[in-house]
C-alpha cells in the first residue's frame, strides 16, 4: 500500500506540475497586436492599430478620423485613417485572436481519462477505478507548444504584412487620386485653350476671315479636348473612390478634399547597393518560410520521439472490493507496433519538411528578385520623372517662350500659340504622370523590403496620350 | 578700312576662323594686300589718286575697293570668305561675301582700263566670279566648268581684261551659284566713261546698291539657301530699313542712282516727290530720245537700272520698292487675318493660359509697329523705324532721299529730319464741313444708292 500510495502521490504531483505548466500559457491577444504594431510601424510610421472589439467605433477613433478629414487629406493622414478604419484590416486582425487561442489550446494537457467499474461476484462487490493519461501527449507537450508558438508568430507576421500592404495600397491610391485631380485641372486648361481657339475661329468665320474648313478644324480640336476631359474626370472619380474604399469611409465622410499637388520628386534617387541583403533580413515572408521549415523540423523530431511513446498509455488502478483489501496498482497499455511502425507518418513528415525547404528557397529567390525589380522600377521611375523635370518640361517651356516671341513679331498667329499652349499643358501633365509613377514605385519599394510586391501599376498608369491633336 | 593684319586682331577674326581653307602668307606674297572692311556704314567716295581720273560713286552702306597700279594695270584683290553682315543694328547674318562684307566692295574703273583681279578663295568650297555685263575674253567670263576650272578652296586665280564699255555692272559667283548668291556673294562694278560721253551726264551725286533677298529664320543667323521665292529679308546691299542709310543731296543736285537686282523677283523701285529718267541699263547708256519720265522703275531679275533726276524739292522723300511686302522685315506668311475679329472674352481666356498674350491684328498690322514687344533674338520687327511724326511702319527695301538746301557738296552724312515750313503739312480738319459743289443730277441726301454693310472698327478694344 505504501508503495502504491507513493506512486499515486508521485503521479499526482506530476499532474499538478503539468497543470501548472499548462496554466502559464494564458490568452494574450493584445500582445500579438503589439507585436504586429511593432513589426509594421517601420513601414507605416503609425501606431494607430487597435481592435474594433465593439460593434461601434470608439468615440476617440471617430473624432480622430473626423479631425483628419476636415483638412485636405495628407498622405500619412490617409494611412492613419486606413489603419484605424479599414474593415478588411479589422477582420484580419481577428486572426491574431484566433491564433492566440489556438496557441493556448495547444499548450494545454490532454484531459486525463477516468474509468470506474463495479463488479459483483455473489455477495462480493468489486469497484475498479482508473485514471488514464496519454503519456505521448505529455512527453510531446513542450514540442507541441513550440510548434503552436511558431504558428502564432507566423500569423502575426502575415497580419503585419497585411497592415503594411494596406498602408502601401493607401499611399498608392492617394498618389493616384491627387495626380488624377491635378490631371483633371490640366485637361480643363487644355479644354479652355481649345475653346478659345474654336471661339476665335467662329468669330473669324463670322467676319469672313476664315473658311468653313478652317473653322471646322479648330472646332475639332475643341471636340477632342472635350473627350480627353471626360476621360480625365472619370479617372479622377475612379481614383477617389478607390481611396475611399481603402479608408473605409462612407456617407458624409467621402466629401474630403486632397492637396492640390503631388510632392516633388526628390532631387537625387536613393542609392541602395545592399538593398538585397537588407531585404533578406527584413522580409517577413522569408522569415515565415524559414520558421515554417524549423517547425517542420521540430515536428519531425517530435515524430521520432513519439514514434513508440504515442502508443503508450499509463493508467492508475484502484480496485476495491467489500471482501478484499483494496487492490492498488497501475497498468500500462502498450499498443503493439505490429502493423504500424509509424514509418508512413515519418516519411510523410520528412517529405513535408523537404518540401518546406524547397519552398523556403523559392521564397528567398523570389524575394531577392522582387527587391531588385522594384529597385529597378524605382530608379527608372526616378530617371523618367527627373528627365521630365530637368529636360522635357524646361525645353517645352523654352519653346513656348520662343513661340510667344514669334507671335510678338507676327511670325506665327494666335492659333499656333493656342496649339502650343495645349502642347505645353499636356507635357506638364505627362510629367505629373511620371511623378505619380515615381511615388508609386517608391511605395512599392518600401513594401518590397517586407513582403512580396508585383510591380504592376507603376507602368500601366502612364498611358496618357502623347499630345492631343497634333496642332498646326 | 583696316588692313588684313588689323582685321585678324579684331572682331572679324571670327569670320576668318570659320573660313574652311587657310591661305598661306607665302602664297600671297607679291599680290596686292587685300583690304578688308569691317564696318557696315556708307563709306565716303574713294577719290582716285592713281590711274585715270573719274568722279567716284557712293555705295549705299558699302565701300569701294582700293587698287594698286602695276605697269599701267589696275590690280585688285578680292577675297571670297565667310562674313558677318550687320543687316540692321541688333540683327546679324552669317553670310559669304568678299573682303569682310556682303555685298563685296564696289569696283570702280575707267573705260579702257586694263584690270587684273586676284581672287582668293577662302570659302569651304570652290567658287568663280562672273563679271556681269562686261565685254571680255570668253575665258575670263567666270562660268565654272564652261570658261574655266572653278577656283578650288585655298587657291588664288587671276582675271584680266579691259574695261571696254562704260556703265553699271556687277559681279557674282558662277559656281554653286544657288548657294553662293543665297549666301550674299555679289558686288557692284562701275566703269566710268573716259571722256565726255553724249549719253552719260556728269552728276553731283552717284549712288549705287544691289537688291538682294534672304530667308533668315527669326532667331537664326544663316540664310536658308534652299528658299526659292518665300524670302523674308528684302535688302538694299544686305541692309534692311531702318538699318539703311538715306540718300542725301543738296537742292538742285543732279543725282544718279544705280540699282542692280540679284534677287529672284522683280522690284518696282519708286521715288517720291520727283520724277526721274532711266538713263542706263547693264546694256549701256539709254539714248536720250528713248528716255521717258518715271516715278517707278521696275528692276527685273538680273537687271541693272540707272536713274537720274534733279533733287529739286526739299524734304525727306521716301524711296523704296513698291511691293508692299518688300518693305516689311521678317514676318509669318501664314498668319491668320485677324482684321475685324472681335476678341472680347476670348482674350481673358487666352490670357489665363498665356499671360503675355496681346491682341494683334484685330485693327490691322499697325499695332505691330506701335507695340514694343520682345522678339526672338537676332531679328527685327516686321515694320519699324521711327520718323519725326511716329513710326514709319516700314522695313526691308525702304530708305529716303533727303534733299537739303545747305547740304555741302561731297557731304553724304545724314542731315536729320526735315523741318517742314509752316502751313505745308497735312493737318486735322476741325471746322464746319463745306457744302461741296455738286452736279445737278446728284441726289441731295448724300446717301449712296446702294448701302454696303461693313463692320467699322470703333476705337481700341481689347487692349
Ligand atoms: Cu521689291
Amino acid at each position: 500500500m505504501n508503495k502504491t500510495n507513493t506512486a499515486l502521490a508521485r503521479l499526482g504531483s506530476t499532474g499538478v506540475l503539468l497543470l501548472t505548466l499548462a496554466g502559464c500559457a494564458g490568452l494574450a491577444p493584445q500582445s500579438s497586436l503589439e507585436q504586429v504594431q511593432q513589426q509594421s510601424a517601420e513601414l507605416t510610421g503609425q501606431d494607430s492599430l487597435h481592435w474594433a472589439t465593439e460593434q461601434d467605433q470608439p468615440p476617440v477613433v471617430r473624432e480622430r478620423i473626423a479631425e483628419l478629414l476636415a483638412e485636405p487629406l495628407a498622405l500619412e493622414s490617409a494611412v492613419e485613417i486606413a489603419l484605424m478604419n479599414n474593415p478588411g484590416l479589422q477582420a484580419r486582425l481577428f486572426d491574431l485572436g484566433i491564433a492566440d487561442a489556438q496557441r493556448v489550446q495547444a499548450s494545454r494537457l490532454p484531459n486525463p481519462g477516468f474509468s470506474i467499474g463495479r463488479m459483483t461476484r455473489g455477495s462480493e462487490v468489486e469497484w475498479e477505478r482508473g485514471l488514464h493519461l496519454n503519456l505521448g501527449s505529455l512527453i510531446a507537450l513542450p514540442l507541441t507548444r513550440r510548434i503552436a508558438d511558431g504558428q502564432n508568430a507566423q500569423v502575426q507576421r502575415e497580419v503585419s504584412l497585411s497592415v503594411m500592404r494596406l498602408a502601401t495600397d493607401t499611399r498608392i491610391a492617394w498618389y493616384r487620386a491627387v495626380a488624377a485631380q491635378q490631371s483633371l485641372a490640366y485637361s480643363e486648361q487644355v479644354l479652355q485653350a481649345a475653346d478659345a481657339g474654336a471661339e476665335m475661329a467662329h468669330r473669324m468665320a463670322a467676319v469672313g476671315n476664315y473658311s468653313a474648313l478652317q473653322k471646322a478644324r479648330e472646332q475639332s480640336f475643341y471636340a477632342e479636348a472635350a473627350l480627353s476631359h471626360l476621360q480625365a474626370r472619370q479617372e479622377q472619380v475612379a481614383s477617389h473612390e478607390r481611396l475611399v474604399r481603402l479608408l473605409g469611409l462612407w456617407g458624409e465622410q467621402t466629401n474630403f478634399t486632397l492637396p492640390e499637388r503631388l510632392p516633388d520628386v526628390p532631387a537625387e534617387p536613393l542609392d541602395q547597393p545592399d538593398i538585397e541583403q537588407q531585404a533578406m533580413a527584413s522580409r517577413l515572408d522569408v522569415q515565415a518560410a524559414q520558421q515554417g521549415a524549423e517547425r517542420l523540423a521540430t515536428n519531425l523530431k517530435l515524430g521520432k520521439a513519439t514514434r513508440f511513446i504515442n502508443v503508450l498509455e499509463l493508467g492508475i488502478s484502484n480496485n476495491s472490493s467489500n471482501e478484499e483489501p483494496v487492490q492498488r496498482g497501475y497498468e500500462i497499455t502498450v499498443e503493439l507496433p505490429l502493423f504500424d511502425w509509424s514509418g508512413a507518418r515519418m516519411a510523410g513528415n520528412e517529405a513535408r519538411y523537404m518540401q518546406q525547404l524547397q519552398r523556403t528557397a523559392e521564397v528567398a529567390i523570389n524575394a531577392r528578385s522582387q527587391v531588385r525589380e522594384s529597385y529597378q522600377a524605382y530608379r527608372t521611375a526616378w530617371d523618367v520623372a527627373a528627365h521630365y523635370r530637368d529636360e522635357i518640361v524646361p525645353l517645352r517651356k523654352r519653346i513656348s517662350e520662343e513661340n510667344m516671341l514669334l507671335y510678338n513679331g507676327m511670325f506665327i498667329g494666335v492659333f499656333e500659340l493656342l496649339a502650343d499652349a495645349r502642347e505645353q499643358i499636356s507635357t506638364v501633365n505627362r510629367y505629373l504622370q511620371a511623378q505619380s509613377d515615381f511615388w508609386v514605385a517608391q511605395s512599392e519599394l518600401d513594401l518590397v523590403r517586407f513582403g512580396p510586391v508585383t510591380p504592376s501599376e507603376a507602368n500601366s498608369a502612364s498611358t496618357t496620350p502623347a499630345s492631343p491633336a497634333g496642332g498646326h | 578700312m583696316v588692313s588684313r593684319r588689323d582685321f585678324f586682331m579684331g572682331a572679324g577674326a571670327i569670320t576668318a576662323a570659320v573660313a574652311a581653307s587657310s591661305v598661306s602668307r607665302v602664297s600671297l606674297a607679291g599680290l596686292p594686300e587685300p583690304v578688308i572692311q569691317s564696318s557696315p556704314e556708307t563709306m565716303a567716295p574713294l577719290e582716285p589718286n592713281t590711274g585715270r581720273p573719274y568722279k567716284p560713286v557712293v555705295t549705299l552702306n558699302g565701300w569701294t575697293l582700293p587698287w594698286r597700279m602695276n605697269n599701267g594695270v589696275k590690280e585688285f584683290h578680292l577675297v571670297a570668305e565667310p562674313v558677318v553682315r550687320e543687316m540692321a543694328p541688333g540683327f546679324n547674318a552669317h553670310l559669304w561675301g568678299y573682303n569682310g562684307q556682303s555685298p563685296g566692295p564696289t569696283i570702280e574703273v575707267v573705260e579702257g582700263d586694263r584690270v587684273r583681279i586676284f581672287v582668293t578663295n577662302k570659302l569651304p568650297e570652290h567658287t568663280s566670279i562672273h563679271w556681269h555685263g562686261q565685254r571680255l575674253p570668253n575665258g575670263m567670263d567666270g562660268v565654272a566648268g564652261l570658261n574655266q576650272r572653278a577656283i578650288p578652296a585655298g587657291k588664288t586665280y587671276v582675271y584680266e581684261f579691259e574695261a571696254k564699255r562704260p556703265g553699271t555692272f556687277m559681279y557674282h559667283p558662277h559656281a554653286d551659284e544657288m548657294v553662293q548668291m543665297a549666301m550674299g556673294m555679289m558686288g557692284f562694278w562701275v566703269t566710268h566713261p573716259r571722256d565726255a560721253h553724249p549719253n552719260i551726264d556728269e552728276v553731283d551725286r552717284d549712288y549705287c546698291f544691289l537688291l538682294n533677298a534672304y530667308d533668315v529664320e527669326p532667331g537664326s543667323y544663316t540664310p536658308k539657301i534652299m528658299e526659292m521665292l518665300d524670302f523674308n529679308i528684302w535688302t538694299f546691299n544686305s541692309r534692311v530699313f531702318p538699318g539703311i542709310d538715306p540718300l542725301v543731296a543738296r537742292k538742285d543736285d543732279k543725282v544718279r542712282i544705280r540699282v542692280g537686282n540679284l534677287t529672284m523677283t522683280n522690284h518696282p523701285i519708286h521715288l517720291h516727290g520727283h520724277e526721274f529718267e532711266v538713263t542706263g541699263t547693264d546694256g549701256g547708256p539709254v539714248p536720250r530720245g528713248a528716255r521717258w519720265p518715271e516715278v517707278t522703275t521696275d528692276v527685273a531679275v538680273g537687271q541693272m537700272r540707272q536713274i537720274e533726276f534733279i533733287a529739286s524739292d526739299l524734304g525727306d522723300w521716301a524711296f523704296h520698292c513698291h511691293k508692299s511686302h518688300h518693305t516689311m522685315n521678317a514676318m509669318g506668311h501664314d498668319v491668320p487675318t485677324m482684321l475685324g475679329v472681335d476678341h472680347r472674352k476670348v482674350v481673358t481666356q487666352i490670357n489665363s493660359l498665356i499671360p503675355d498674350y496681346m491682341v494683334m491684328g484685330e485693327r490691322g498690322m499697325a499695332d505691330m509697329a506701335e507695340m514694343q514687344m520682345p522678339l526672338p533674338e537676332n531679328t527685327i520687327p516686321m515694320m519699324t523705324g521711327d520718323g519725326p511724326f511716329g513710326s514709319v511702319e516700314m522695313g526691308g527695301m525702304f530708305t529716303m532721299l533727303k534733299v537739303r538746301a545747305d547740304q555741302p557738296a561731297g557731304d553724304y552724312s545724314d542731315p536729320g529730319w526735315y523741318q517742314q515750313p509752316e502751313g505745308t503739312q497735312a493737318f486735322e480738319w476741325t471746322g464746319p464741313l463745306q457744302e461741296p459743289s455738286r452736279f445737278k443730277s446728284e441726289a441731295s441726301t448724300g446717301k449712296p444708292a446702294v448701302e454696303v454693310q461693313v463692320r467699322k472698327p470703333t476705337g481700341h478694344s481689347g487692349h
